[in-house]
């Protein structure tokens, strides 16, 4: 074979295999993302600690054991409904509640639409389902629902304060 | 008391046993008779996976996930439900959907129109709904309802956990042939969603 001969194969050689690695690259390459990165599937465990939120209320009881036996009873379907909360972990919800009792079933959001939204939810599975008159300060303490509101902007899930959620 | 046949009650008896069979018959075609008819336009290619999900339809709770609405009554209760879904998955205008600014005929019309027109509403009972920004029931994760691609029928007595069907088994073959996967496969016979591997 002539010196020439194994130039042109060699050349060949190295076309396919650059070829070869381009279209694999290719194949492999990731789908552009339209809507930028995904924001990653679990929800942060959000209690807007010192934000002041709105409750959604679906009832109160004396002790935990009760609430979240009411709660297993308060089904939405395939959907997370109410978080059994310490009622003192709002402050202000005792005042607009009133009454004793130490645990609520609840769910907390930064924007009206959003409570709105989860009362609407409520109605169609005929549960009871109260946004309470005023905001509340959170102090922290368990999760209660927060991110699951759209953001104001439309873009996604709301996982930060808004303005009317800051004292 | 009996009632001749050849006397006049007779005659309005037999009119109204008439009436009877027949009225159901020709209002059970009207959907097809009021030009219906299945477009299978502009459908989405199902995403696969969680990643695939949001670059198709985008982040949970985004506009678009909300952004088509439609009515649907049950037939046990008689109660109209009113829920929204994905602007991809319909919304699109046709001879029996306004113009909501979606762009597919898959749920509103085809899927419905579907139902309707095999007279398959009798199988559809209380409890609708699509959308809602919600996580999985005691989950971390948010449920496909969140992105706008799922919706839940007859969710009282197809409830969550029952691993066999009962009414929606009628025309679960409808969704599927327009690209739904159904939750039976998970023991979640309410639930038809629009992606899988999520």
């Amino acid at each position: 074979m002539s010196k020439r001969t194994k130039t042109v194969l060699a050349g060949i050689a190295l076309g396919l295999i650059t070829s070869a690695l381009m279209t694999a690259t290719a194949m492999t390459a990731p789908e552009p993302q339209p809507y930028g990165e995904p924001i990653g599937p679990r929800v942060p465990r959000d209690t807007g600690a010192g934000e002041l939120l709105l409750v959604v209320v679906g009832g109160v009881y004396p002790t935990r054991a009760e609430a979240e036996a009411a709660n297993a009873q308060i089904v939405f379907g395939d959907l997370q409904g109410y978080y059994v909360v310490p009622v003192a972990q709002f402050q202000g919800f005792r005042e607009q509640v009133g009454g004793a009792e130490e645990f609520a079933l609840a769910s907390a959001f930064r924007t009206q639409e959003g409570a709105e939204e989860f009362t609407l939810l409520a109605e169609v599975f005929g549960h009871p389902a109260t946004i309470l008159p005023e905001r509340v300060r959170s102090l922290g303490g368990v999760f209660a629902g927060l991110g699951q509101e759209p953001h104001p902007d439309g873009s996604g899930p709301l996982l930060g304060p808004v303005p009317e959620s800051l004292p | 008391m009996g009632v001749r046949l050849g006397s006049p009650m007779g005659r309005w008896v037999r009119v109204l046993a008439s009436t009877a069979f027949v009225l159901p018959l020709i209002l059970a075609f009207h959907w097809g008779q009021q030009g219906w008819r299945d477009h299978h336009y502009n459908y989405p290619s199902r995403p696969d996976g969680y990643t695939q999900l949001v670059n198709r339809f985008g982040q949970p709770c985004n506009e678009a996930a909300r952004a088509i609405s439609m009515s649907w009554r049950a037939d046990d209760n008689g109660q109209t439900y009113t829920f929204r879904f994905h602007k991809k998955l319909g919304g699109y205008r046709t001879e029996m959907v306004p113009n909501k600014g979606g762009t597919s005929t898959n749920l509103d019309n085809d899927v419905y129109g579907h139902i309707q027109n095999n007279h398959l509403q009798k199988y559809v009972d209380h409890g609708i709904y699509g959308y809602a920004c919600r996580l999985k029931r005691n989950g971390s994760t948010y449920s496909t309802h969140a992105f706008g691609v799922a919706i839940d029928v007859s969710s009282a007595e197809e409830y969550m956990g029952k691993c066999t069907s009962t009414v929606n088994t009628y025309h679960a073959s409808i969704w599927k042939n327009h690209n739904w996967y159904w939750g039976l496969a998970f023991c979640d016979p309410m639930h038809f969603q629009y992606v899988t591997g999520y």
